[in-house]
């Protein structure tokens, strides 16, 4: 084996110009999957916090059983009370995994700076608890100054940007909160402006509200919630946590449904989703790329070393050794191509680093950085695929090689 | 018994819709040692005669025993085999493998075998001292000369220690003196190590240094 690898190398380094054109064309194709690849972990991260800190899901939601189905038509029946949410956060103090959990009862309405009206979405939060649901486990990813709640007054709330700009509210102003209780009351209550902040997408930075969750009861004239969060230590317990929760929860007797941040982040599985499918759209079109020029290459090869075959063959080399150094010789050439693709993945992600670009997705309210992550992982992993789809592309033409009458072969010229 | 023996063997190529006879109804025995020359005009039969010989072609028809094993009925890797062991090749255009040196170029039918490292390369040395090219063991085939190369092919050839070597024309792309060497390099050889040479050639020196001449004309031997 070691003789043929050393023939399948000391033939890419004869033939350097026509090896280093697919050398190059792999590494390039290499560099733009696994560039693409760290595209599209940075936005998996970003959708990630996001989600669980940015729109403040933490990572599992827990509802009373029938919520997500009934919830909407007939609140009343499937808000947890007081005593029930308080035993729920008491009892998942138990698991080591959570962080904090903590009541959270989102009203609907209508909003009105007297003069004009406009209908809202707010989510009545335990001040304290939020702020740390935002701020995420990790201390670096802190909240924007004024995109948290940090009052402990229970009519003072942060409204989103556009809300503020549609009814004229600044800093200091007040808005009023319309909505129906529970009974089915009209109510309505005055909330005090601490802050304005941006919601990060333009569906929901016209109608949300964010404001304490006694602010939200009184509303609602109600001392449930309709939902608990719970923030963890690391997201990838998110789906572990979920069951052991729903399994705790079920030995004490408590029916409930639980969501986890991804479920509940639409935005995130659509784009989630979108990225993958034109990541398998550029994954073919590169596999594409390497495997003609690795059969071109190798055939080339085949045609220049028909002589060369016939000789080895006469000398007993049998017809399976002739595709594995064919074979072996496409293999060295999808590992040289990957090792190009690295250098040029790596040098293309320190540059984007340095030049620090910004875009602004489609929906999103304020400009992004691009970010492409390095991933060991999935270098490792298409070195690996390069490596065995030049090894298989190289096969085709070995076997022609391979199959050639002796005779025939010698007597190429 | 023979080394090589043939009988009433027959060799056919279908070019298009004709069908062309390159050997019809060959006998021929080969001993051990012998130093033999297969010689007749263009198109006659020889090179025909010498790839059944050396198994890398099979006979249309007849019966063709070399060590006493049929080739017809041996399988292609049987077939194989049976060249890495028994059959050492010498080519007219040396056909040595262009990025290997001559050291290993030598030692790539013992390679073949999966004769290990070290014995490869004893061997190997060994049989480029005999073709007196110690001198140049690291050189790639195209920094030797004509001569040079096929001395390498003819060490490549009898590294294995094959009971019978064939030579196509191994002197046409030589120059007179080369070829003279080569013939007495041949030729001693042969004497020492008992080895069965068989070669096609029309080089006269060549012919006057032989045992045996084996004369073909439209396939068939007239010896």
């Amino acid at each position: 084996m070691k003789n043929w690898i050393k023939i399948a190398f000391r033939n890419i380094i004869k033939n350097r110009r026509r090896s280093m054109i697919t050398i190059l064309a792999i590494g390039i194709g290499f560099s733009a999957i696994c560039l693409f690849r760290g595209y599209i972990s940075s936005i998996d991260e970003g959708l990630r916090n996001s989600a669980i800190c940015g729109e403040g899901l933490a990572h599992l939601t827990i509802y009373k059983k029938g919520w997500l189905e009934n919830g909407k038509i007939d609140p009343a029946n499937y808000l947890f009370s007081k005593e029930e949410y308080t035993r729920i956060i008491q009892i998942l103090t138990k698991l080591d995994n959570v962080r904090l959990s903590t009541p959270q009862l989102t009203i609907t309405g209508i909003a009105s700076n007297g003069n004009n009206s406009t209908i809202f979405i707010a989510d009545g939060v335990v001040a304290k608890d939020d702020e740390q649901i935002r701020k995420g486990v990790n201390p670096q990813q802190l909240s924007e100054k004024n995109n948290s709640l940090h009052s402990s007054n229970n009519h003072e709330g942060i409204v989103s940007e556009d809300l503020s700009r549609y009814l004229n509210l600044k800093k200091g102003d007040y808005v009023i909160l319309m909505s129906t209780t529970l009974e089915g009351q009209m109510n309505a209550m005055d909330l005090d402006i601490t802050g304005i902040y941006n919601t990060g997408s333009k569906a929901t930075n016209d109608k949300f509200i964010r404001l304490p969750f006694n602010f939200a009861q009184s509303l609602y004239d109600t001392n449930g919630a309709d939902k608990i969060l719970v923030l963890l230590n690391d997201w990838k317990d998110t789906w572990k946590v979920k069951s052991e929760i729903l399994q705790l929860l079920t030995n004490y007797g408590i029916s409930c449904e639980v969501q986890t941040w991804c479920e509940r982040s639409v935005m995130y599985a659509q784009v989630k989703k979108m990225f993958q499918v034109i990541f398998i759209f550029i994954f073919i079109i590169v596999l594409f790329i390497v495997i003609m020029s690795t059969i071109n290459t190798m055939a080339m090869s085949v045609i220049e070393r028909t002589r060369e075959i016939g000789t080895i063959r006469a000398f007993g080399v049998k017809q399976r050794k002739v595709v594995t150094m064919f074979s072996i010789e496409g293999a060295i050439i999808g590992l040289l191509g990957a090792l190009v693709g690295t250098v040029i993945y790596i040098s293309a992600c320190g540059l984007i680093q340095y030049i620090h670009p910004t875009y602004t997705p489609p929906g999103v309210s304020t400009p992004v950085p691009l970010i492409v992550h390095i991933l060991p992982g999935a270098i490792f992993q298409f070195t690996c695929f390069m490596v065995l789809l030049s090894f298989l592309s190289a096969i085709i033409p070995a076997r022609y090689a391979s199959k050639q009458s002796i005779i025939d072969a010698l007597g190429h010229i | 018994m023979s080394l090589i023996s043939m009988r009433k063997v027959c060799k056919n190529y279908n070019m298009g819709s004709t069908i062309v006879k390159a050997l019809n109804m060959v006998d021929l025995d080969i001993e051990t040692s012998e130093f033999i020359a297969l010689w007749g005009p263009s198109g006659s039969g020889k090179s025909t005669l010498l790839n059944l010989i050396g198994s890398i072609d099979t006979p249309s028809s007849g019966k063709m025993l070399i060590s006493g094993q049929d080739i017809s009925q041996l399988s292609e890797n049987l077939r194989a085999e049976l060249r890495n062991n028994c059959i050492g090749f010498i080519f007219q255009r040396f056909n040595l493998i262009p990025v290997l040196s001559a050291l290993e170029n030598v030692m790539l039918p013992l390679q073949i075998s999966s004769c290990c490292f070290s014995d490869a390369k004893q061997k190997a040395l060994k049989r480029l001292d005999d073709v007196g090219l110690s001198g140049f063991i690291h050189h790639r085939p195209d920094k030797l000369s004509g001569g040079q190369q096929q001395r390498v092919a003819i060490a490549r050839a009898l590294v294995t220690s094959p009971s019978i070597v064939i030579a196509d024309e191994p002197t046409a792309n030589l120059d007179s003196e080369t070829s003279k060497k080569i013939i007495q390099l041949m030729r001693k050889l042969n004497q020492q190590e008992k080895t069965t040479f068989v070669f096609s050639t029309h080089d006269q020196r060549l012919l006057d240094n032989v045992d045996r001449l084996v004369e073909i004309e439209d396939g068939c031997i007239k010896e």
